[in-house]
């Protein structure tokens, strides 16, 4: 197990951040830490992570995240391998 | 144009080409059920007897005509009880948008009379929901639903329109729909993929619900016989490819066919097209995946690599991709391995014995049923016979829960499935456990006068779990014997439909024979409850643990 961070670009209404750690909770990952402010585009938030999980769990993690609508950008922040442009 | 938001939704209906909606008036929808009482020459509305039949029923639809299906209820009580059918279309990926009413925005979030956070709770099993909260973003959320719903990897949307903001007045401007993808898909890559297939001998195509969702089922067929690849299918896979058709060795899975099964552990390159390797289907993870090349297609980038690790993976949809390995490939011929997959086709026949057999129901109703009728079926083991041995030839003729597994599926989907394309012949095969859960649907069939009819391969048990009871539970039969005294025949009678019993071969020929013209007809089939669905890979084993019987 790693700790690994993604950033995440998400719509800035309301709901959006339980639709993120409910992603998350169901897989049973805890976060460790979580940053969220909106941008200099106030329609958009950026979201920092943190949590802990090996290489399946970062690209489920990721691309999980990436389906979500109102994400619209997904980077993994420790090892920058794959990133989801919307 | 001035419109109110009750307007704005039954004109994007309209916009979205949807002709048939499926629903339950109630408190909180009642401004958008005035407009569809006005608009009924323009959208047409099918009451049904539950809202968790009217979801199936949406689902039916949209499984039948490839179009959303659209399914509407009031807030609260109408909302939760859509709930089974929203998280059965999740999985299934089946395009549905349902329209929830919500208590007037300044009631929302005071515990109001029959509100309910329907987006909270539905948001695990949706591609995306919305609450309306202001009139002037009605029209164009609309718009992104139907656009989420039906693009990608189509399902369920909800959308949740407080009843002020049915009410609500604004500007309104018609607008298209929506068009291309919400999800970025980058070009993929098929040149491995070749490769791999190029250096085989014993390939194999494992077929799934994206061949149909893409439309792909010509581009299968063409791929199969220029591989000289036997298919087996996922259950939502199972129509892509007529049953006659001598590639085509059904369903694989816990109780996927014999052959189908084998063929799969011993091929050296598998092609895995729009399947999501659920856990039924593969069974033990490593065995399935060792001692050959997997290559898995799929438009879900999420889906790879998440049950099955694969050698090469192909993110796009399963039509362009496999246009494309058709450009690539060859003609390619396998001897060794058609004769291998035709010995195991010829181990998998049993003597016809003329017995009152869930197989020789199915073949007799069959028989009866032009190919394109529609068969739905709810969950259990009659589900499984239908998988196994009902002669599907073509596409998008088969409603199944398969994700959910979901009991009182059948009734709302072959309901939706009847009216998709002109009240087309539909089966629904069931049995007795399931039919209970949603048999108030048969008063919706009667109303709308729907040619359904509807066998219950009636065994007087839960005859899955029981079968799982007799092999792994020392036979310990607890709370799986109905034995209810319903007398569905009556039952269905007073229902309105017509009613029958069959308890042998020659009996249910006869009822078939003289079955009235229009308007369901039950028949109520009586069959041992110790008939066992076989081959069964049990849970977490490989073919090494099929057992045959
Ligand atoms: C809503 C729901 N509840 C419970 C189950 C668990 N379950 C799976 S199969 C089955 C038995 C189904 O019995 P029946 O409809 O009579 O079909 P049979 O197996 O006898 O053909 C049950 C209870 C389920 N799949 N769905
Ligand atoms: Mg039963």
């Amino acid at each position: 197990m790693e700790r690994f961070t993604v950033e995440l670009i998400v719509a800035n209404h309301y709901g959006v951040l339980n639709r993120i750690t409910g992603l998350y909770a169901r897989r049973g990952y805890n976060i460790e830490s979580l940053y969220v402010n909106v941008t200099e585009n106030p329609e958009l938030s950026r979201m920092l992570i943190v949590s802990e999980g090996d290489g399946y769990i970062r690209t489920q993690m990721v691309r999980q995240l990436s389906k979500l609508y109102d994400v619209k950008r997904v980077i993994l922040m420790a090892t920058v391998k794959e990133t989801i442009e919307k | 144009m001035k419109r109110n938001g009750a307007q704005i939704v039954v004109e994007q209906l309209c916009v979205h080409g949807v002709d048939t909606v499926f629903g339950y008036p109630g408190g909180s929808v009642l401004p958008l059920y005035d407009e569809l009482y006005k608009n009924a020459h323009r959208v047409h509305h099918i009451i049904t007897a539950h809202e968790q039949g009217a979801t199936h029923a949406a689902d039916g639809y949209a499984r039948v005509s490839g179009k959303t299906g659209v399914v509407i209820a009031t807030s609260g009580p109408g909302a939760t009880n859509l709930v089974t059918g929203i998280a059965n279309a999740y999985l299934d990926s089946v395009p549905l948008v349902a329209i929830t009413g919500n208590v007037s925005v300044p009631l929302l979030g005071k515990d109001s009379f029959q509100e309910v956070d329907i987006v909270g709770m539905t948001q695990p099993i949706v591609k995306h929901n919305f609450v309306v909260r202001d009139v002037k973003a009605l029209r164009d959320t609309l718009r992104e639903a139907f656009h989420i719903a039906n693009s990608g990897r189509r399902g369920p949307v909800l959308v949740d329109i407080p009843r002020s903001v049915q009410e609500d007045i604004c500007e309104y401007e018609d607008a298209p729909p929506l068009e291309g993808e919400t999800q970025p898909t980058a070009p993929f890559d098929t040149r491995q993929a070749v490769q791999a297939i190029r250096g085989c001998h014993r390939p194999y195509i494992y077929a799934g619900g994206g061949v149909l969702a893409s439309g792909a089922e010509a581009e299968l067929t063409a791929l199969a016989e220029r591989l000289s690849a036997p298919v087996g299918f996922s259950m939502m896979g199972l129509t892509a490819m007529p049953h006659h058709h001598s590639l085509n060795l059904g369903m694989c899975g816990m109780h996927g066919r014999y052959a189908a099964s084998v063929a799969q552990s011993e091929c050296d390159v598998m092609l895995a097209l729009g399947v999501r390797f659920s856990d039924r289907a593969t069974g033990n993870v490593e065995a399935f995946g060792q001692g050959r090349v997997i290559i898995h297609v799929d438009i879900d980038l999420a889906e790879i690599d998440k049950n099955i690790p694969s050698h090469i993976a192909i993110c796009g949809d399963v039509k362009a991709v496999l246009a494309d390995l058709l450009r690539a490939l060859p003609p390619m011929k396998g001897d060794a391995w058609l004769a291998r997959v035709e010995e195991l086709k010829q181990a998998e026949l049993t003597p016809p014995v003329a017995d009152f057999s869930p197989r020789n129901i199915m073949e007799a109703v069959s028989g009866f049923c032009r190919e394109d009728a529609v068969v739905a079926t709810d969950v259990g083991q009659h589900q499984m016979w239908t998988m196994q041995s009902y002669p599907f030839v073509k596409p998008r003729t088969l409603l199944t829960s398969g994700g959910l597994g979901a009991m009182g599926y059948g009734m709302g989907a072959a309901i939706g499935g009847c009216l998709a394309d002109g009240k087309r012949r539909a089966v629904l095969i069931t049995s007795d456990g399931s039919f209970g859960m949603n048999l108030t649907e048969l008063a919706t069939a009667v109303a709308q006068e729907l040619p359904l009819l509807i066998v219950i391969l009636n065994n007087g048990v839960l005859g899955m779990v029981r079968q799982w009871q007799t092999m792994f539970y020392g036979q310990r039969y607890s709370q799986t014997t109905l034995d209810r005294r319903t007398d569905f025949p009556a039952l269905a009678r007073a229902f309105g439909a017509a009613g029958y019993r069959a308890e042998s071969l020659p009996q249910l020929a006869d009822i078939l024979g003289r079955l009235p013209a229009g308007g369901p007809a039950v028949i109520d089939c009586r069959i041992d409850r110790d008939e066992r669905v076989l081959p069964m890979i049990p849970p977490g084993g490989s073919v090494q643990n099929i057992v045959r019987g």
